[in-house]
């Protein structure tokens, strides 16, 4: 099944606009985990959470990609609605890496 | 990675509504990643405060929360899709009352430790 697109009707509401922004201030909420999850890391030693904040940062640019992509779909006269295949529930797991790597970081600084 | 099945139930739906359950979705992602670094830097920047292993469980819990929501905020997003695209009310969700009393507890036990540092 095809991506699902409708005219641009010229939302007064900015609808797509605010959709494409809310997508940049998730990458920027990812990259700020990142970096706590890398300072955990190299304060602690931990090579683990350095890791994890790396691929916070990867999922951070892929965010930011997204956010582009989007900015584009939802511009032309043709928005496209449905988002990009994967990218929420890639999202919800980086997310999930997230709390897994900053519940990590909590018990490898106890046990230092 | 075919599309899942409830795309195909019911009618495309109005594009505000589908667009405003994207944001809706990415702002609870932010959430749980807000509480998360909440915990986070607790953990690394309150060193001063007393006893210790009550930081360490808000701080745990608060990355607990943070992995429930991520989880939560996707399940919600696919069944408020799917209400939609089938005309169907939005369905309750525990979410947000839970989350309340969440933060109301965080704040609780740090106005009594702040205290009694």
């Amino acid at each position: 099944m095809a991506a699902h697109s409708v005219p641009a009707p010229g939302d007064p509401g900015l609808q797509p606009e605010r959709t494409a922004l809310a997508w940049s201030r998730t990458a920027l909420a990812l990259a700020v985990n990142a970096l706590l999850s890398m300072r955990a890391g190299f304060v602690t030693g931990q090579p683990l959470l350095v890791a994890v904040g790396a691929l916070l940062f990867a999922a951070s640019g892929a965010a930011v990609a997204i956010g582009t992509v989007r900015r584009r779909q939802l511009a032309g006269h043709r928005l496209v609605i449905t988002p990009p295949r994967g990218a929420l529930v890639g999202v919800a797991a980086a997310t999930l890496l997230a709390s897994a790597g900053g519940i990590a970081s909590i018990f490898a600084e106890g046990a230092a | 990675m075919r599309d899942p099945k409830w795309r195909d139930e019911g009618e495309e739906p109005d594009y505000r509504f589908t667009l405003a359950n994207e944001r809706t979705f990415l702002a609870w992602i932010r959430t749980a990643l807000a509480l998360l670094a909440g915990g986070v830097l607790l953990h690394q920047f309150a060193t001063e405060l007393d006893p210790r292993l009550v930081v360490t469980v808000l701080s745990t819990g608060l990355g607990v929360v943070a992995a429930v929501l991520s989880v939560v905020s996707y399940t919600r997003w696919r069944a408020n899709e799917i209400a939609i695209r089938n005309g169907r009310p939005l369905p309750f969700s525990w979410v947000l009352p839970a989350l309340a009393a969440v933060c109301l507890l965080t704040s609780a036990v740090l106005v009594v430790l702040l205290l009694v540092a």
